[in-house]
C-alpha cells in the first residue's frame, strides 16, 4: 500500500505526472485514446500502469514491469502441475470455493425463456482465468443448471502457457460449451489490446502477452459479468485493472473476485493457516512441483494483499457500487468473494 | 428509533420539538412502497411523541427512550435499495425469489446479472428488506391507526392495533410467507430475522407509549415476539375474510398474556407479602435477620 499512500500525496501533480508519464508508455497513450468514457479526465495517478513505479512482488519490492514479467515466469513454471498443486494446498476445498462462487453469481439465469432478456445474450469475461476452472463451472451452470445456451465466455489470461492447459482441457467439455469458449490473451491493466491464443511454437518463445501483436480489444460497456479469481493478487497495478473492468462492463454488469484473503477475525484458526501456508505450502511445491521460488511466492503475494475492507475501497474508489459490506468470507476469511456493480449512471 | 438512551437535555428537546412543529408535515407515504422508504417518516412521530411527554418533562422525570435520537440508518446501502425496492412489487405475483430480483433489474434497466451482487443470492436481502420497510412504515400510520384518540387508548389496545397494521401489511404478500418463514428459519438467517422481529416489538410497545425500565421492559417484548409470530403463523392459513380469525387469535393471545401478566404479577405479590411477614415473625420471636 506504499505506493498508494505516495500517489494520494502526489494527486495535484496529477496532470503533468500522467502527461509525462505517455511519452515513454505505450499501453498508456492508445489505452486512453480508445477509452470514450469521461473517467480519463479522473483516473486517479496510481491507477494508471507505470512500468517504472514500485510495486510489490510477495515480500520483495520491483517495478510493476519487473512484477509482470515474474508472475509470467512463475505461472508459466507452475502451469502443468496447477491443478494439482491447488488440490494438495487446499486439500481440495478450492473447488468448494469456485462452486460457491460461480453458483452465487448465478450466470444466465432467467425466469421462463418466454420472456428473454431485453439485454441479449449474456457474456461472461473470465479474467486470469488460464486453466478455466471459473470458465467451465460457468458454462456448466448457464447451459445445464439454468438451461440458458446463450450464455458466452471469454478466458483472458495474460499468460499464454496457462491458456493453452485451458485449452487442452476444454477438448473434454460438451460441444455446445465449447462452442461459447473463447479464448484470447490480453493484459487485464488494459484489454483495449487483445489477440486470440496462440500456439506456443518453441520452448523458448516468450509465453506472456505481448500488446505490440495485439490485433483486437474489447469494446466498452460489453461484458455483464467480469470474473477473476485468484488472480487479481498478481496484477502489477490493481486500481488500473479494476478501473478496466469498469470499462468493458455495461451499466449494471457486475465485478466478482475470488482471492484469498485474510483470517485475522478467528486468531487461533489463522494461526494455523499461516503456519501451514508459510511451512508447507513452499515445501509441496518443493516435492511435487520441484519449484519452491513459485510457492513461495503464492503465499507471499497472499500475505501482501490487502484485507477485505481495504479492497472493497478499492473497489468502490474504481467506481463499483456494492451491496450490504460488499463481501462475503470463506472458509473464515481464507478465501473472499467481492462483487460490485457498474452503476447505470456511469 | 427506540434506542434506550436517555435524552441528555430536556430543554433542547424541546427546543428540537418547537422546531419540528414549525415545519409543515410530511404528507403521508403514497403505497408505492419504493417512494416510501425515502420520505422521511419520523418527523410525524416524534413531534407526536414531544407534544405527549412535553407536560410530563417539565417535572424532573426524564424519558428512558429518545425521542430526539435519529433512526438508525436503513441496513441496506443505495443501490441495494434501488434494487430491493424496484423488485418488491414482484414478491406477491413471483415470491421472494431470485425471479424477483431480476425481474426488478430490469424494472430499473439493469442486466439480468446485476442481482447477484445481493448477499447469498439476495432472497433473504428481499425478506429482510419488507421486514425493514413495514417495521419504519408503522410509525407512519399512526394517524389513521388511534384517529387521534391515542390519549384515552390504553396501552394495551395501542398494542393491539399496532400489531395489527403490522399482520395487515403481510396481507399482500401472504400466499408467499410460507416460502419466507423457511427462508427466515435457516439457521444463517436465524439471527438476522429474529433481531428484526425483537426490533419490530420494541417499536410497537415504543409506538404505544411504553415507558417500563424495569424487568417487565424484557417480558413485554418477548412475550409481544412470541405472540406476533404465533399471529403470522396463523395468518398464513387464514382463509376468513379480512383475515378476521387473526385478528380474533391475536385478540386472545394478547390477552392470556395479560391475564397471565396479572397473575404472575399476583403470585409474586402474594409471595413478597408472605416472605417478608415470615421474616418479620422470626425477627418478632428474636432471631437476628
Amino acid at each position: 500500500m506504499a505506493t498508494r499512500s505516495v500517489s494520494r500525496r502526489a494527486i495535484p501533480l496529477i496532470r503533468q505526472c500522467s502527461v509525462s508519464q505517455r511519452a515513454f508508455s505505450t499501453t498508456l497513450s492508445s489505452r486512453n485514446t480508445n477509452t470514450t468514457s469521461n473517467n480519463t479526465t479522473t483516473t486517479p495517478e496510481y491507477a494508471i500502469p507505470n512500468p517504472s513505479r514500485p510495486t510489490h512482488f510477495g515480500f520483495e519490492t520491483v517495478t510493476e514491469q519487473e512484477k509482470r514479467k515474474r508472475v509470467a515466469g512463475v505461472f508459466t513454471s507452475v502451469a502443468e502441475s496447477y491443478d494439482r498443486m491447488n488440490d494438495l494446498m487446499s486439500f481440495g476445498w478450492h473447488r468448494v470455493w469456485k462452486d460457491h462462487f460461480v453458483s452465487s453469481l448465478n450466470p444466465g439465469f432467467s425466469p421462463l425463456s418466454s420472456t428473454s432478456s431485453p439485454t441479449g445474450p449474456q457474456h461472461i469475461l473470465d479474467i486470469a482465468g488460464g486453466t478455466g476452472d471459473i470458465a467451465f463451472r460457468m458454462l456448466h451452470h448457464a447451459h445445464n443448471v439454468n438451461a440458458n445456451p446463450s450464455v458466452r465466455v471469454t478466458i483472458s489470461d495474460i499468460n499464454r502457457a496457462m491458456l493453452q492447459v485451458g485449452k487442452a482441457r476444454s477438448a473434454t467439455l460438451p460441444a455446445s460449451h465449447q462452442a461459447a469458449l473463447s479464448f484470447v490473451e490480453a493484459n487485464a491493466e488494459d484489454l483495449s489490446k487483445t489477440r486470440p491464443l496462440q500456439p506456443i511454437l518453441s520452448e523458448s518463445e516468450q509465453t506472456f502477452f505481448d500488446p505490440a501483436t495485439a490485433t483486437a480489444g474489447i469494446p466498452d460497456n460489453s461484458v455483464d459479468l467480469y470474473t477473476v479469481a485468484f488472480g487479481i493478487r498478481n496484477f502489477s497495478n490493481i486500481p488500473a485493472a479494476l478501473r478496466e473492468a469498469r470499462r468493458v462492463l455495461k451499466p449494471g454488469g457486475v465485478f466478482a473476485c475470488l482471492e484469498f484473503s485474510k483470517a485475522d477475525k478467528l486468531p487461533l484458526f489463522n494461526t494455523v493457516y499461516k503456519e501451514w501456508s508459510f511451512r508447507a505450502i513452499p515445501l509441496i511445491g518443493q516435492l511435487v512441483a520441484g519449484d519452491r521460488d513459485s510457492y513461495q511466492y503464492l503465499v507471499e503475494s497472499i500475505e501482501r494483499f490487502p484485507s477485505q475492507e481495504e479492497f472493497r475501497d478499492m473497489i468502490v474508489d474504481a467506481g463499483f457500487v456494492v451491496a450490504g459490506q460488499g463481501y462475503e468470507d470463506l472458509t473464515g476469511g481464507v478465501a473472499a468473494i467481492h462483487k460490485g456493480m457498474k452503476p447505470r449512471d456511469a | 428509533m427506540a434506542k434506550p438512551t436517555p435524552t441528555i437535555a430536556i430543554t433542547a428537546t424541546r427546543r428540537i420539538a418547537n422546531s419540528i412543529l414549525r415545519h409543515p408535515r410530511s404528507s403521508t407515504p403514497s403505497l408505492l412502497l419504493s417512494r416510501a422508504r425515502s420520505t422521511p417518516s419520523t418527523p410525524s412521530t416524534s413531534t407526536r411523541l414531544q407534544q405527549q411527554q412535553t407536560p410530563s418533562s417539565s417535572s424532573s422525570s426524564r424519558p428512558y427512550h429518545s425521542t430526539t435520537h435519529p433512526p438508525p440508518p436503513p441496513p441496506f446501502t443505495p443501490s441495494e435499495l434501488s434494487l430491493l425496492s424496484s423488485s418488491y412489487p414482484h414478491i406477491p405475483l413471483h415470491g421472494f425469489t431470485p425471479t424477483s430480483l431480476l425481474l426488478g433489474a430490469r424494472d430499473l434497466s439493469l442486466l439480468d446479472i446485476s442481482p447477484s451482487i445481493l448477499p447469498n443470492g439476495g432472497e433473504f436481502s428481499l425478506i429482510h428488506y419488507h421486514l425493514h420497510l413495514q417495521r419504519t412504515l408503522l410509525s407512519t400510520k399512526l394517524d389513521s391507526l388511534f384517529h387521534g384518540t391515542e390519549a384515552i387508548m390504553s396501552t394495551q389496545e395501542k398494542v393491539e392495533a399496532l400489531t395489527w397494521a403490522r399482520l395487515k401489511a403481510n396481507s399482500q404478500i401472504i400466499s408467499r410467507w410460507q416460502e419466507a418463514l423457511a427462508i427466515m428459519a435457516i439457521p444463517s438467517y436465524a439471527p438476522q430475522a429474529l433481531k428484526e422481529l425483537a426490533l419490530l416489538s420494541d417499536e410497537i410497545l415504543f409506538l404505544a407509549g411504553d415507558k417500563s425500565v424495569d424487568p417487565t421492559w424484557y417480558t413485554k417484548r418477548a412475550s409481544l415476539a412470541t405472540i406476533y409470530a404465533a399471529a403470522e403463523l396463523f395468518m398464513t392459513t387464514d382463509k376468513s375474510a379480512g383475515f378476521s380469525e387473526t385478528r380474533a387469535f391475536l385478540r386472545r393471545r394478547l390477552n392470556e398474556a395479560n391475564t397471565a401478566g396479572g397473575f404472575v404479577g399476583a403470585v409474586g405479590q402474594y409471595l413478597g407479602f408472605t416472605g417478608s411477614a415470615v421474616v418479620n415473625i422470626l425477627r418478632s420471636k428474636g432471631v437476628v435477620i
